[in-house]
């Protein structure tokens, strides 16, 4: 295998193929990225065994074949070769980087040793515009767990719902749904968050095409393909969580808040949380941290419905927020032991549902 | 100018050896070591003959004839040892322990309270004397360092207090192995030089110090001996743990759930006091060959009901005996909550799924804790026994497991 290509060109698909490629891979055949030149293009392929990236790239094809070559260190050399044209060849085991000077030599890994990972599937695809696509993703992937003892939360449930896609994601404390209009799908499933999280930096474009198989989840675009395994299990009923009125609604200047609830979050740590006041006029932020002190700020607001106070966790509030993406933001409250919901003034399409804390 | 002298240091006496003088009144007065190889603590009588730890047990008794050495109990010093750092935290919620007899404590926000540190001072003196009968020595200055040396001074069963602005006069006429971190070799060291008190290693120049010590060692020698420390009494992050186990029979599975059941009532109840909750569940079993077997569980909330610890800890403890004890005789069950947060705040969890008892913030969880928080109070003015779970009444109190407590 050699072939030649622009520098640059060559650090963006051996970086975007090697995000999939994890830090720390049981195996070390999954450190490396496969590169397979046949006919006029380089394909490059990285994978954690549950996620896949493909990039492609049409290069100078000086002879055909395959590689598989250490991951990080393949796309450091390049990124550090000088300006210009590159050489990669495999020859002997060894993989070498040359070009205008400086040359590289990498141990080869075996290419029969990397995992038959399948082509993605793209029966029944739908067209999203990308940028729309991963400005839903990151509303949603916020509300998405981490925590893998219960897998079910660490994913983005994608369904059709009346010509709409609707993602949504929770961590149980709160909620995040996120329709995008009339995008006529049929598709269902749960795709981990953290294959959603590599989707815009990997293959994002203008238009991403969107399918959800039995098993995988695959997108494509004109930069590449990722597909993930799907999580298996039944995504919570989360529809009964969203009441359709509420008694109590505050609106207010969505700077506004996120500066005030960035100054509290100067005192508040973790586990203490930001106590709104809720009152005709407006909403009193206060923060109280036993030992240390606190801070308290009135925001203007117009506020319908019984004075109370209720109480977020700094972080959590401060996600949600900064989600919405109107200049005014709405808070609908039941009581302060009930959840609220975040939104955007007439905006329907995105919702985030957050739990309170009890004081 | 410092702030006022509101930082105690307070210094159980000879500690291992009070809790065996306490609890052994015939030794009183006599010269008493702890440990056997080697002496870990001794009264003040055998202090006398040179007896102190870490001396071997063969040249202690050769310094001092008339020696009583007794073995250690640890059980006994960690639970007086508890005791006295409840007292602690009854006057201020800054406390920092050093170790198993030693803590300080920043009492500056207590004072409205309990009146001024020196009389706090006392009321804790005499206190640990009447409620755990143990002598403690407090030093009462503006800074940790300080403190700790006015507690040194104040030894044995004393109190010294040394108010802002006499910090000098008080330094000076001391000798330099008071210092910390200047040993018998540093001293030794510092008398070559002519210097045998603090006050003369204060008025030494710093370079000289440096130039002696090094420029780590030195500067920290330095600032000491003119009382410039400004560390503050820090709460030691809550990274222990709350525990209790009971030995005796536990083979039968009703009975080893009554005694969980107990358990988890115990150690719900000491988290619930101090407003800790946490957030992994380990249990501990022992077979009849003594072999232990422990598992752990993370939640992804912290809990400290009784109810949702005592779920988890049957349900691991019973997986535990199946996967690996089934058929075997089980001496001893005992549980633990570690990862502890403190709680005065709940993040409530959405209803997604069944409720659960055991998912921190959810609605039956929170009954719960409703619950224990009536039962907290009844107990709190009723004493104890007032209430009890009905499954725990089969047992008589005499029939009950001994339990007994570990951790934090």
């Amino acid at each position: 295998m050699r072939i030649r290509a622009e520098r640059d060109d060559l650090v963006d698909v051996l970086g975007r193929a090697g995000r999939a490629v994890g830090v720390r891979s049981p195996m070390p055949i999954l450190q490396g990225v496969l590169i397979d030149v046949r006919g006029k293009s380089m394909r490059v392929t990285g994978t954690d065994l549950d996620v896949t990236v493909r990039t492609q790239l049409d290069v100078e094809v000086l002879d055909e074949g395959s590689t598989v070559v250490p991951a990080r260190l393949a796309t450091e050399a390049v990124r550090k070769m000088p300006a210009g044209a590159v050489v990669i060849q495999a020859q002997g085991g060894e993989v070498e980087i040359t070009g205008n000077g400086p040359r590289f030599r990498f141990r080869e890994f075996t290419v029969d040793d990397f995992p038959k990972v399948s082509e993605p599937d793209l029966t029944g695809a739908v067209k999203v515009s990308g940028s729309d696509f991963t400005d839903a993703l990151t509303q949603v992937a916020v509300a998405a767990s981490t925590d893998d003892a219960r897998p079910i939360l660490t994913g983005v449930y994608f369904e059709s719902e009346e010509g709409r896609l609707r993602l949504v994601a929770t961590d149980s404390y709160r909620l995040s749904v996120r329709d995008l209009p009339s995008v006529e799908a049929h598709l269902s499933g749960l795709v981990p968050v953290r294959a959603l999280r590599e989707l815009g930096r990997s293959v994002g474009a203008s238009e991403i095409q969107v399918a959800i198989g039995d098993r995988e989840a695959a997108f494509a675009s004109e930069r590449g393909t990722l597909t993930a395994r799907l999580i298996e299990g039944t995504f919570p009923n989360y529809r009964q969580l969203l009441p359709p009125s509420y008694p109590n609604r505050l609106k207010v200047p969505r700077e506004g808040l996120l500066e005030a609830i960035d100054r509290a979050s100067l005192v508040a740590e973790d586990h203490i949380p930001i106590r709104l006041t809720l009152q005709k006029g407006g909403v009193e932020l206060s923060v109280t941290r036993q030992d240390v002190g606190g801070e308290t700020e009135h925001v203007e607001a117009d506020y319908s419905g019984e004075e109370m106070t209720i109480a977020f966790n700094s972080r959590y509030l401060n996600d949600g927020v900064t989600a919405v993406q109107a200049d005014e933001v709405v808070l609908d409250v039941m009581d302060p032991l009930k959840p609220g919901l975040l939104r955007g003034a007439d905006d329907d399409d995105f919702v985030y549902l957050l739990m309170p804390v009890r004081l | 100018m410092r702030g006022a002298a509101t930082i105690l240091h307070a210094d159980l006496d000879a500690f291992y050896a009070s809790v065996e003088v306490r609890d052994r009144p015939e030794l009183r007065g006599k010269p008493v070591a702890v440990g056997g190889g080697v002496v870990l603590a001794a009264t003040y009588e055998a202090r006398r003959f040179g007896v102190s730890a870490p001396l071997g047990g063969a040249e202690a008794r050769r310094r001092c004839p008339g020696l009583i050495v007794v073995p250690a109990r640890f059980e006994a010093y960690v639970e007086a040892s508890r005791a006295v750092m409840a007292i602690f935290d009854d006057f201020t919620p800054r406390v920092e322990p050093i170790s198993i007899d030693e803590a300080f404590l920043e009492v500056g926000g207590s004072e409205r309270l309990f009146g001024p540190a020196e009389d706090i001072a006392r009321t804790i003196r005499e206190r640990v004397r009447a409620e755990v009968g143990l002598p403690i020595s407090i030093g009462v200055a503006t800074t940790k360092h300080l403190a700790k040396i006015a507690s040194r001074v104040a030894k044995p069963d004393g109190l010294v207090v040394v108010p802002a602005g006499e910090e000098e006069g008080f330094l000076d006429p001391l000798p330099v192995g008071m210092v910390w971190g200047i040993g018998p070799v540093g001293e030794e060291r510092l008398a070559r030089y002519g210097i045998h008190t603090i006050g003369e290693l204060r008025a030494m120049p710093q370079s000289s110090v440096v130039e002696w010590f090094g420029q780590a060692w030195g500067t920290d020698l330095w600032e000491r001996a003119r009382n410039d420390d400004p560390r503050s009494v820090e709460r030691r992050a809550r990274a222990g743990s709350v525990g209790a186990q009971s030995a005796g029979d536990s083979t039968d599975p009703d009975r080893r759930h009554t005694t969980l059941l107990a358990l988890a009532d115990r150690i719900g109840a000491r988290m619930r006091r101090k407003h800790l909750a946490g957030r992994r569940v380990t249990v501990r079993v022992r077979l009849d060959d003594m072999s232990l077997l422990t598992r752990a569980r993370v939640l992804p909330g912290p809990i400290a009901e009784t109810t949702p610890l005592f779920r988890i800890t049957a349900e691991l403890v019973d997986a535990l005996i199946h996967d690996r004890a089934a058929n075997r005789g089980i001496t001893l069950v005992g549980i633990s909550v570690s990862m502890l947060e403190e709680a005065p705040h709940l993040q409530l969890v959405l209803p997604l799924e069944e409720e659960q008892v055991t998912t921190s913030g959810s609605r039956s969880h929170l009954r719960a804790r409703e619950l224990d928080a009536a039962v907290d109070r009844a107990r709190e003015r009723c004493g104890r026994p007032a209430v009890t779970r009905g499954a725990l009444l089969r047992n008589t109190p005499e029939e009950r497991s001994p339990t007994e407590a570990m951790g934090e």
